[in-house]
């Protein structure tokens, strides 16, 4: 370890309407690391990397950069110190093009004050084939996948040459692949001297690229040290104070009668021919790449999308739902991904946004009994661990994890038949995850059927009976839970390999 | 132990921070009316007299009822332009209704149809026709006002049956009927926004449309029932117009009562773009509205340049909840 780090946060304290969030927290990063901050949610990661990118002030503490103090008094401070980060809730503007997006607030101007728009889409391209992306840049943001927006935040970091990179949960809707080829570019950034501070709830990862690791609990550092000595089980216990099985969930439960039929449902550009059956215990999971098609196929099943052919059976009736209300009269509930922009209603609180699409429960002669919407809180603050200090704040008060969460014990409020979970963990902590996991056992095991959209394979291998593998808005394969395998399922996913025999 | 004590002493002043900036944030619109209601009884001794107090609440009582319904509208994401031309319209029509069956209570039921049909064909633009509610409503401005003209020739409409004049000018203990009218409606709005599922929706769409939709709302719905409500409770200001002296104008009446209305609700703190805002802010937004029309005559401001000042109160009142 070399004397001088290059960054230093020393002794940093602050609070949030009287609540302490880091308690004196030091974090140290030298030249040309990658360093993990890790801890569960609501640890105060966000709020430390915040601090550090001028987004919020300390109450205390300083910072030094090359062993000079700086004031981080706004994000552009920090930027114009080298600093890039990306947040971790998605921050691209939807009514932008790529390239736009990629060069917001820094465009690039010939001398007589025109955009240069070839030069940056030839920059941007650029950008992105280094990740593995090839999508035109003038290309509309609103018409991409959500794990294309985590990557343009990941390429706008990497445009602006930066010596630290604050990287706030940038795998969170990213596939295997995905993540592969980020790794690689860490390690070559890392070689030429960019140092990377990695947030993130997917211990794996962090054990393949990390150098050295921070762990934060309520605030305060209870651990730092080099990745080299540690094992995964002993981060994990510091981190949530006890260790997690990384088995596979065991159901030893049958199967009921089918509940959901689907037959050659397809939609224009979108998916095509899709034929699968759900049965009631069941916990089906749909797995593959960006593009795949299967977050737009099941939000046609919920009535969000109508364009669509085809025949939905429930109970062996055949429905036709065109709107989102008519889905869950027909007992089908869907979590969404990305839930800045699908799931939390940041103007209201956490109390309401948990009732949101259960108020009938709260009723009585039209008036919503507010105590009842709060007793239901508390309850399911408790069952999935919902870190808050007072439910009446705005939900976007929240760190990332809490709120997705809250999304959650939303759905399971209105509690329907069927449940889709549209990358349900994405930001939840390893101790919270196996809760949910836990939690949807509980749901089947009471007859309920449950599917589970992931763009992670070991997520979906390690809860779901059957496993649906996508590729191009088509079903390539279906695999046993039990007997599946990550390759397996990564080569059907790529579109490498293709099950011969008709599926259904 | 003196340290700990210490600390108490600064968790406590730091409470004592924090919920003073919460009152500041959640009650601000109170505040500065306090302020201002302050600075006019010291300016005006005739202020405070009761009579011009009651003046006040009397003269603000129709646009405070067409301000609650445009609240409701801004929270939902919208706006409606459309106020004063429909007030006009609503106006023409129960005088026609009024002196053709001689009866005061179909005059009001006609009323409150058409001011509903109006708002619904405005919800029907905006939530089935997905035309922005800044055009929708411009469209019915204009041809609401139009059609009022049409009837009217130009000009006014007077009652014929007495009695119709009651509503606007009796009072109980004092209080002039259109004071307790306002203020029923701020609380029934009130309830309805706060305390029902169709409050809670209305709030939700203005924050986050698709995240509200996701959620399984009939947003569409829920929109035909914000543009209608406003309707109906535009054809209440209409009758309290109309009645007050007995006749409406199609060309003079209701001209600007839109951008009164809006002013209120931005005074009273409610978010442009929707989602954020209060009925009580709007409330206290027409009495602040009320106070400054009011001391501006009272100090012989001329009437040329009272716009000035209610529009500079208004861009600075968007300042304000700029900073937050
Ligand atoms: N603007 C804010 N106002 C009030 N409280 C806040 C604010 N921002 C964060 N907090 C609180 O600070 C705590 C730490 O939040 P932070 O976002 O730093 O957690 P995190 O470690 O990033 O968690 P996650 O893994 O869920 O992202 C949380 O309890 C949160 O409620
Ligand atoms: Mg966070």
């Amino acid at each position: 370890m070399s004397v001088n780090p290059f960054v230093t946060m020393s002794n940093i304290e602050k609070s949030f309407n009287g609540v302490p969030v880091l308690k004196s927290v030091t974090l140290k990063v030298q030249k040309g690391e990658i360093h993990a901050l890790l801890g569960e949610n609501g640890a105060g990661k966000s709020t430390l990397m915040n601090i550090l990118g001028g987004v919020h002030q300390p109450d205390n503490g300083f910072i030094m950069m090359n062993g000079k103090e700086v004031k981080m008094n706004n994000p552009r401070v920090s930027q114009d110190q080298g600093i890039s980060f990306i947040h971790q809730e998605l921050n691209v503007v939807s009514d932008l093009r790529v390239y736009e997006n990629m060069f917001l607030g820094a465009e690039l101007k010939n001398k007589i004050g025109f955009l240069k728009v070839e030069e940056m889409c030839r920059q941007t391209s650029n950008v992105l084939s280094q990740l593995g992306v090839s999508i035109n840049p003038k290309e509309y943001v609103r018409n991409l996948d959500t794990s294309y927006k985590q990557l343009i935040e990941i390429a706008k970091a990497l445009l602006h040459k930066s010596s630290l990179i604050i990287m706030d949960e940038p795998t969170s809707s990213l596939a295997e692949h995905e993540v592969k080829r980020l790794f690689k570019l860490m390690k070559n950034l890392k070689k030429s001297g960019v140092s990377i501070i990695y947030i993130s709830h997917k211990l794996k990862e962090i054990k393949e690229v990390c150098d050295r690791y921070t762990v934060l609990r309520d605030g305060e550092v209870v651990g730092t040290g080099s990745m080299k000595d540690e094992n995964l089980e002993t981060i994990t216990r510091l981190m949530v104070g006890k260790s997690i099985s990384e088995d596979r969930f065991m159901h030893d439960h049958s199967l009921g009668p089918v509940l959901l039929e689907v037959s050659n449902l397809t939609s224009e550009g979108l998916f095509n021919n899709i034929n699968f059956t759900l049965r009631k215990g069941e916990i089906l999971g749909f797995t593959g790449l960006a593009g795949d098609g299967r977050t737009e196929l099941f939000e046609s099943l919920f009535g969000y999308r109508k364009k669509y052919t085809g025949k939905v059976k429930i109970n062996n009736q055949l429905v036709k739902i065109d709107h989102p209300s008519k889905a869950i009269k027909a007992g089908i509930g869907l979590v969404p991904k990305d839930r800045k922009e699908n799931g939390i209603i940041k103007d209201l609180s956490v109390v309401h946004n948990m009732s949101l699409a259960s108020m009938r429960n709260f009723e009585k002669t039209g008036l919503i009994q507010e105590k009842a919407e709060h007793q239901k809180f508390q309850y399911y603050k408790e069952k999935l661990n919902i870190k808050v200090h007072n439910p009446r704040i705005t939900i976007d008060k929240l760190s990332g994890g809490n709120q997705q969460k809250v999304i959650i014990a939303k759905w399971l409020e209105v509690n329907p038949d069927i449940i889709i979970f549209d990358n349900p963990t994405q930001g939840i902590d390893v101790g919270a995850k196996q809760e949910i996991y836990h939690h949807i056992n509980e749901l089947v095991e009471q007859g309920k059927a449950i599917i589970i959209l992931s763009s992670e394979a070991p997520e979906v291998l390690k809860v779901c009976h059957n496993i649906y593998v996508m590729y191009q808005g088509e079903i390539t394969a279906r695999l046993k839970g039990e007997e599946a395998t990550e390759d397996e399922i990564m080569s059907y996913a790529t579109g490498s390999k293709r099950e011969a025999e008709k599926i259904g | 132990m003196a340290n700990l004590q210490l600390k108490e002493y600064n968790q406590q002043t730091s409470n004592t921070k924090t919920r003073l900036s919460w009152l500041w944030s959640e009650y601000s619109v109170i505040i500065a009316f306090l302020i201002i209601f302050i600075a006019a009884s010291i300016m005006s001794p005739r202020f405070l007299d009761i009579n011009n107090q009651l003046n006040i609440l009397m003269q603000v009582s129709i646009i405070g009822i067409v301000a609650l319904g445009m609240t409701v509208v801004m929270l939902s994401g919208g706006i409606d332009l459309s106020v004063g031309s429909v007030l006009v319209l609503v106006g023409v029509i129960t005088v026609l209704a009024l002196n053709a069956s001689g009866s005061i209570l179909v005059a009001i039921l006609t009323a409150l149809f058409v001011g509903s049909a109006a708002g619904f064909l405005n919800g029907l633009m905006v939530a089935k026709g997905r035309i922005a509610s800044f055009i929708a409503t411009l469209g019915m401005m204009a041809g609401a006002r139009s059609i009022a003209l049409y009837i009217a020739e130009g000009g006014s409409v007077s009652g014929e049956v007495s009695g119709f004049t009651a509503i606007a000018n009796s009072d109980l203990w004092l209080i002039d009927y259109p004071i307790i009218i306002f203020l029923i409606m701020t609380v029934l709005v009130y309830v309805l926004m706060h305390k029902t599922r169709f409050g809670r929706y209305v709030y939700a769409l203005g924050s986050n449309e698709k995240a509200a939709l996701l959620s399984a709302i009939r947003v569409d719905r829920v929109k035909l029932g914000v543009y209608s409500l406003v309707g109906l409770l535009v054809s209440v200001a209409a009758i309290i117009e109309t009645s007050r002296l007995n006749s409406i104008s199609s060309s003079s009446s209701g001209v600007q009562y839109e951008l009164d209305a809006i002013a209120a609700v931005i005074i009273g703190g409610t978010r442009m773009t929707g989602g954020r805002g209060k009925i009580i802010g709007t409330f206290f937004g027409v009495l602040i509205l009320g106070i400054l029309n009011n001391m501006m005559n009272l100090m012989n401001v001329s009437p040329h340049l009272q716009g000035f000042v209610k529009g500079s109160i208004i861009i600075v009142a968007v300042l304000f909840q700029k900073r937050e």
